[in-house]
């Protein structure tokens, strides 16, 4: 028997609990993700604690670090960048409906049946 | 998460470490926190609604189960379990593919097999029968949710579904199983040695033994009987070979069906089994304890070692057990655990009047203060701690002397 790779999926079916299975599935991504941030955070306790033993750290230093005003700044424009990035999804049918969205002077209706299509 | 103490644990990144730590504080919340929240969601809503609509109070675990399914907490409870269980075996396997090759070499040298400094000669002995048929109870489905089951092999000489058990087990215990992963043998074969102490067995066999993580402790407290493991999965055996081996214990495993042993009648003292016969049809369930009672000398004893009857528990607590059976890939949990235990002791042969069952606290939890005292004063049946992963484990086993 050649070597052959290990079997990651399961036999037998996994079973789903919300009415919508979508909702069981996204569950498990969040879960998995949130899996994945406590990793990083386990990795960067780990580097830390390296840091700290070979004295390029002081215990507690990062606690007590504070940005430089410009960096503060760049910080500030990544956050800002990141979250939105997040929440893209949900600004996506805003934007739609602001471009939709006939001034209150003029309003063809063909664009708004148009635009509630393309929602969907 | 638990680190294993043997020489067969898998290296693991740092990352991988962090994972399976994830996942064993996922379970205990979930097993822990978010079981005592359900009970009180139950409580508070399931069960009033319950009563108000039936006159009366649900009358056992399926009827609690069909009350609670709609509830939203059952559902979040139910499917971070399931995920949480799915993540114990995708944190193992990526480690385990890697080490593959180096576990191999690993078990080799424990038995004296391999190049290099390893033992002269294993202590215990391994023998596989090639060709052999494993059930399709075993071979059809991934108990536990664990891809590739018990049996999975991947190459020649396989043991990685030995070791995924194991080092699975490890992140699915979050601590409750010991730090070997044997607080059932040990919290067993101990209470055994000192409610008995006439007793002075020389042959034990463990049927369904898997890894042997429990056939040892068995040697452990009965160092002077010889100590036997059987089990249909040869990947399993091969590890708990040397898994056996890495811990200096001298057990002897064989790949048999517990349901046709090829062992002489009256051969055995003890015939123990922790966790097995829930994983197997009613039709074996009866073969296994006419098997039992066969090997087994007069005068010895069975022990199996099970999740509580359905019929010792509350309604609730009959429920919260067979979730596994419904939603853990279990599919003969819940009609084992509906079968009465001293009628299928009967059924084998045993006299009823010899009839036993106990309720063990769990030696790591309790400490050996409570565990000792449990010998001459053991804890009921009917509680939310008995045969349930949760803190405060208590240990059921029922059987019979011959």
């Amino acid at each position: 028997m050649s070597r052959q790779p290990m079997r990651r999926t399961i036999r037998g079916g996994r079973p789903y609990f919300f009415d919508d299975p979508a909702i069981d599935k996204v569950l498990n991504m969040v879960v998995v993700l949130a899996s994945e941030v406590w990793t990083l955070r386990e990795r960067l306790m780990a580097m830390e604690a390296i840091q700290v033993t070979r004295g390029g750290l002081k215990a507690g230093e990062i606690d007590r670090f504070e940005f430089k005003p410009e960096d503060e700044a760049n910080l500030s424009a990544q956050r800002k960048e990141y979250i939105d990035s997040l929440f893209r999804v949900l600004a996506e049918q805003v934007d739609e409906a602001r471009r939709s969205k006939p001034a209150p002077s003029a309003a063809p209706a063909k664009t708004k049946k148009k635009a509630t299509r393309k929602k969907k | 998460m638990l680190e294993l103490k043997h020489d067969l644990r898998l290296a693991k990144t740092r990352d991988e470490k962090a994972r399976m730590n994830f996942v064993s504080g996922l379970r205990a919340h979930v097993l822990n926190d978010m079981a005592s929240g359900m009970r009180s969601v139950y409580d508070a809503d399931v069960e009033p609604q319950f009563r108000r609509e039936h006159k009366r109070v649900p009358k056992d675990g399926p009827e609690v189960h069909k009350a609670i399914k709609a509830n939203d907490y059952f559902k979040f409870y139910s499917t971070l379990r399931v995920t949480a269980q799915d993540m114990v075996w995708q944190s193992v396997i990526p480690p385990l593919e890697r080490n593959r090759p180096e576990l191999k070499q690993k078990a080799a040298k424990l038995l004296g097999q391999g190049q290099g400094k390893g033992k002269s000669k294993a202590r215990g002995t391994l023998k596989l029968k090639p060709g052999f048929e494993v059930p399709r109870y075993v071979s059809a489905i991934d108990v536990h949710l664990m891809a590739g089951n018990y049996d999975g092999e991947y190459e020649k000489d396989d043991l990685a579904a030995g070791s995924l058990y194991d080092n699975g087990l490890a992140v699915f215990s979050f601590g409750l199983m010991g730090q070997n992963l044997d607080d059932i043998g040990q919290s067993i074969a101990g209470f055994i040695r000192l409610k008995y102490p006439n007793l002075k067995p020389k042959k034990i066999l463990d049927l369904g033994c898997t890894i042997g993580h429990n056939t040892g402790s068995w040697k452990d407290h009965f160092p002077e009987a010889e100590v036997h493991g059987v089990d249909v999965a040869a990947p399993c055996l091969r590890y708990a070979h040397a898994r056996a081996e890495a811990q200096d214990r001298e057990v002897h495993f064989q790949q048999m069906n517990a349901e046709k042993l090829d062992f002489p009648d009256a051969s055995f003292d003890v015939v123990f089994s922790s966790m097995f016969l829930h994983e197997v049809p009613k039709k074996s369930i009866a073969k296994i304890m006419d098997e039992a009672y066969r090997v087994l000398k007069p005068g010895g004893l069975m022990l199996h070692m099970e999740l509580p009857p359905n019929s010792q528990l509350s309604a609730y607590d009959a429920f919260y057990l067979d979730w596994d059976g419904a939603y853990n890939n279990e599919p003969f949990y819940k009609p084992f655990r509906d079968l009465r235990p001293e009628e299928l002791c009967k059924k084998a042969g045993f006299d009823p009047k010899k009839y036993v069952q106990f309720v063990i606290p769990s030696v790591g939890w309790y400490g050996e203060k409570v565990w000792r005292e449990a010998a001459t004063r053991p804890p009921e049946v009917d509680s939310d701690k008995t045969g349930r992963l949760t803190d405060g484990i208590l240990w059921y086993c029922f059987g019979a002397w011959k």
